[in-house]
């Protein structure tokens, strides 16, 4: 795309093709972190801020337990991936987790809960993850306030 | 009123010009949106687990973090946080003299978070973020039954 030199006098003229290849590749750039970088979290959910984690590892598989909370009813609501859970069926969840994991020792838990959600509710989450053989765990939050 | 008629042999041509404002548009907008992307970062806990082990195992001291229903943080019984203290900074500190005595003895510094059942998540974050900024790695998560 770039061509051309400077004036025959030696008087070095603006040269807009190679502007614009320096242009385009920062376009690219800019448009390529802000499109990979985008949240796909469930709307009703409020992550906390947790900006000295790691960022997340799109890579390794993981189980996706997102949990919402209802300040009306003082409840918390389960989603795996976007599946609706029964909180009440711990064995049915533990199954479908276990086979989830298979073989896969790595296999992981990512933790995706309401900032005002109450702990006891994570913690019945983890216990389904136990039941399930999985011990490794994540807290899913933010790097920086909305 | 009468449109002009174009020139048959008049050739617009590629313009320049307006191609670069565009870009220019479109670079910035892209350009501060990268500045305000929400990332999705975790804080990575392992669940305690029972392991058969041949020889005996020397167990290290384990560290309790207690957080209240009000958010208030205590280490092993000991206030380090109070319900508006988000920086934690006293329990920052702590963890760090105590990794560092841990490296020291050689031995393994193990964390245990321990939440009331109705502490707010928020609050249990906070604390996992600090342990994670003291880059603690052995920390696990339970809540304390207080029925």
């Amino acid at each position: 795309m770039a061509g051309g030199g400077g004036g025959a006098e030696g008087e070095p003229e603006f040269q807009v093709a190679p502007m614009i290849d320096v242009l385009l590749v920062l376009l690219i750039f800019f448009m390529s972190i802000t499109s990979s970088q985008v949240l796909k979290v469930d709307k009703n959910i409020k992550l906390p801020v947790a900006s000295h984690g790691v960022k997340r590892d799109d890579k390794a598989t993981a189980g996706l337990i997102n949990i919402s909370w209802d300040a009306t009813t003082g409840q918390a609501r389960y989603k795996l991936d976007d599946r609706e859970l029964d909180a009440n069926d711990k064995d049915g969840i533990a199954k479908e987790l276990a086979a989830r994991k298979g073989t896969n020792e790595k296999y992981r838990l990512l933790i995706r809960a309401d900032r005002e959600c109450h702990a006891k509710y994570i913690s019945k989450a983890l216990e389904w993850g136990a039941e399930a053989g999985i011990d490794n765990i994540a807290f899913s939050g933010l790097n920086h306030e909305e | 009123m009468r449109q002009p008629t174009p020139h048959p042999d008049a050739n617009p041509g590629f313009q320049i010009a307006p191609m670069i404002d565009v870009v220019f548009v479109i670079m910035l907008f892209f350009m501060v949106m990268a500045g305000t992307v929400k990332v999705e970062h975790e804080l990575k806990t392992t669940l305690p687990g029972n392991a058969e082990t041949a020889k005996e195992t020397e167990m290290p001291d384990e560290i309790n973090i207690g957080i209240s229903e009000s958010g208030e943080v205590t280490l092993n019984d000991d206030p380090v946080g109070s319900v508006q203290d988000k920086e934690l900074k006293n329990l920052y500190t702590q963890m760090v003299v105590m990794k560092k005595a841990a490296e020291q003895a050689k031995t393994k510094l193990l964390i245990t978070v321990q939440a009331e059942e109705t502490a707010r998540y928020e609050r249990v974050i906070n604390v996992l973020d600090i342990l994670a900024l003291a880059e603690v790695s052995n920390v696990t998560f339970a809540v304390a039954d207080t029925e």
